[in-house]
């Protein structure tokens, strides 16, 4: 599904080089949920820059569904991004003048997706996330964790390849993190849709069924976790 | 993406920024306002000008004259004495000629106006004023802008209708007699003149009135004078025009067959006065101005001469043309400076929404899209500056006929009222739009070019 390989990057500060990741190779299979684990610093946040298109690698490729991002321009890395990754972040990044459903809406305007169909996708995934009752309200009138659920219904409704999700749980409390937490594994479950979880927090990271560590730009360790667990009701049952 | 996705997403925006979209349409609708009044003052003052020279100059009616141009050979070898007249001379005017061009497409009315000649009208207490005396049918008067202020026509010989200027400046024979004198012996005598010129303008009622006319004998050696038989005043028409200037335009129309019986009894000499069926003038009433020249034409191939006021128009029409093209120079440079506003407003709403666009580009909107997006919201803002133009556009014309009316118009017949003819509307509304679409062009750019991941980056 998902293919790193060898990538380095490296910023330019005057004559200055700074290398911010170096040779990283991984793999994500079609449906998995892993987590980018790693400090502030360790290079997680470009990587997953990297991974989505927004910037291209120093050296190395970088391939969703088999298409190599790195060689893409950015017209076709925009049309590539419409149709194959989705976006969780840690802000939510709702637009402010748009309701729930027009927010949740709004990669399918990029495609051209008939409004009947738009809406008619968009409050099934807000129902899927728990919040049919917000479609018209705006972003403004909900809290953190109802917008974080705006969010991942936005993320969802193109049904891409992979959805990248930036510290999902950054600026959230505890209950609403392991809310949102048991949102994404139970749609990893039931819509095998491949996750990469961008965190510095383990406790999130162990949630997931594979951990890329990465320290000072390198990939330090690579872990299964939970690749067992089940969910049921919403919450993480082990074996 | 859809039309109307954009169109929507550009209309959230300018109802959102309230700021942004109230200091462009306030710039855009200055101009657009400014475009709609400087071409309907344009265009209200050309027609007004016009109507007024039509009523002076009489820009639909073409004089029609006997072509004298053509010498006649002769002929007469047997013939009829009417058709070698007509051979003799192709380029009369006759009552023939005169019903080709009654029929003539655009002509509205087509009769002689036979002018008899300068006389003088005597009324029954003795009062007098000289008048040119024309032959025409009466009842077709109407037809070439006249209005009847008293009276009819009538068909009866001896009747006779008086255009206002010859009812002004009746002065009895002695006292007018009395005044040049005076005036001859001091003509710089400002009271003796401001004497003459009020009686010159005073009106008498005529109507129903009988009044003879007289003219010299030219067979008399004693400077004999010849009296019509009298004539009764039937129609008195109403002034056209400046009515100070009617004392320069006296005329008494009397129907053909009493001018002949004038010419008769006055031994009138002018022209073909006294010639059955032969005119020496006509005048057509044309339906436009446009078709003047069309059946000037139609009226010259048959061998006759015509004259117009056309060229009054033609004048003008340049005069306002550059008038109009000063006034849309003006107001594109309000345009222009108000699409400055719009960059700067549409390029500062580019730098606060960066990270909404690249939010929007990270969920695969592409350059193209945001671009579009920007234009729409720029033409919204053009189109919504338009329409407040065309609101403004008629206070502003409100006020000016509020200014002109209070300050008693220019002087001239009808007071000038400015109207906003229709088709300025849409011109206004596409220069707004379009200006709103070209200072949008920038901020669209650059709106498209924003770098995703540095917008989206939060310190």
């Amino acid at each position: 599904m998902l293919r790193v390989e060898n990538v380095t990057h490296s910023f330019k500060n005057g004559n200055e080089t700074t290398a911010v990741l170096h040779q990283i190779d991984f793999s994500v299979k079609k449906g998995e949920m892993v987590a980018l684990l790693g400090s502030s610093g360790s290079g997680k946040s470009t990587m997953l820059n990297l991974m989505a298109g927004l910037m291209k690698p120093t050296e190395g490729h970088i391939y969703i569904a088999d298409q190599d991002i790195v060689k893409m321009s950015e017209n076709k890395l925009s049309e590539f991004r419409r149709k194959h990754i989705g976006f969780i972040f840690q802000a939510y990044e709702l637009i402010t003048s748009l309701t729930v459903r027009e927010n949740v809406e709004l990669p399918l305007v990029f495609q051209s997706v008939s409004p009947s169909i738009r809406k008619q996708k968009a409050l099934a995934l807000l129902e899927g996330v728990g919040i049919p009752d917000k479609a018209d309200l705006f972003p403004s009138q909900l809290s953190g964790g109802q917008q974080q659920r705006v969010s991942i219904a936005r993320s969802l409704i193109t049904e891409p390849s992979v959805i990248f999700a930036d510290e999902p749980t950054g600026n959230l409390d505890s209950k609403t993190e392991e809310e949102i937490i048991n949102i994404l594994l139970n749609l990893n479950k039931k819509m095998k849709t491949t996750f990469i979880v961008v965190t510095h927090e383990l406790k999130v990271a162990e949630q997931m069924q594979r951990i890329f560590t990465l320290q000072d730009g390198y990939m330090i360790t690579e872990k299964q976790t939970s690749s067992d667990t089940e969910l049921e009701g919403g919450k993480l049952i082990e074996d | 993406m859809r039309i109307s996705d954009i169109s929507r997403l550009a209309w959230e925006q300018v109802k959102r920024r309230k700021v942004v979209t109230g200091l462009c349409m306030a710039g855009i609708s200055i101009g657009c306002a400014a475009i709609i009044v400087a071409l309907s003052i344009g265009d209200s003052a050309q027609s007004y000008t016009e109507r007024e020279i039509n009523r002076n100059f009489k820009m639909d009616e073409i004089t029609v004259t006997p072509n004298s141009g053509i010498p006649s050979q002769g002929g007469g070898e047997g013939k009829e004495a009417s058709a070698s007249d007509a051979k003799l001379d192709p380029g009369r005017l006759t009552g023939q000629k005169l019903k080709i061009v009654q029929g003539l497409r655009h002509v509205t009315a087509a009769a002689p106006f036979q002018e008899l000649g300068y006389i003088q009208m005597t009324t029954i207490d003795n009062k007098i004023t000289d008048v040119q005396l024309i032959g025409t049918d009466l009842r077709l008067l109407t037809k070439y802008d006249h209005k009847f202020k008293q009276g009819g026509p009538s068909d009866s010989v001896g009747m006779a209708v008086l255009n206002y200027g010859a009812t002004v400046g009746l002065i009895d024979v002695e006292t007018r007699q009395r005044l040049f004198e005076q005036l001859s012996t001091d003509p710089y005598n400002n009271k003796i003149m401001e004497q003459y010129n009020s009686l010159s303008m005073l009106p008498s009622d005529m109507f129903k009135q009988q009044v003879q006319l007289q003219s010299y004998d030219p067979a008399s050696q004693t400077g004999q004078s010849l009296i019509s038989s009298p004539i009764q005043i039937v129609g008195i028409l109403d002034s056209t025009g400046n009515p100070d200037m009617a004392m320069y335009d006296k005329k008494i129309y009397v129907s053909l067959e009493t001018g002949e019986r004038l010419v008769e009894q006055l031994k009138l000499m002018n022209g073909t006065a006294g010639q059955k069926d032969v005119y020496n003038s006509a005048i057509v009433k044309v339906d436009s101005t446009d078709n003047i020249v069309q059946v000037e034409k139609l009226i010259q191939k048959l061998t006759l001469n015509t004259s117009t006021n056309l060229y009054q128009k033609e004048a003008m029409a340049s005069t306002f043309s550059m008038f109009k093209k000063a006034a849309l120079g003006i107001g594109i440079f309000i345009l222009i400076i108000a699409s400055i506003s719009i960059i700067v407003a549409m390029t500062m709403s580019t730098h606060q929404r960066r990270r909404q666009i690249g939010i929007m580009k990270v969920l695969g909107a592409n350059m193209g899209q945001i671009r579009n997006m920007f234009i729409t919201e720029a033409a919204l803002l053009g189109m919504l500056g338009g329409l407040l133009g065309i609101g403004f556009s008629y206070l502003i014309v409100f006020g000016i006929n509020k200014l002109i009316g209070s300050t008693g118009g220019m002087g001239m017949g009808e007071p000038l009222v400015i109207t906003i003819p229709l088709m300025t509307l849409p011109i206004g509304i596409a220069f707004a739009v379009m200006t709103g679409v070209l200072s949008g062009i920038y901020p669209a750019i650059s709106a498209s070019r924003t770098n995703a991941l540095t917008a989206i980056k939060r310190d």
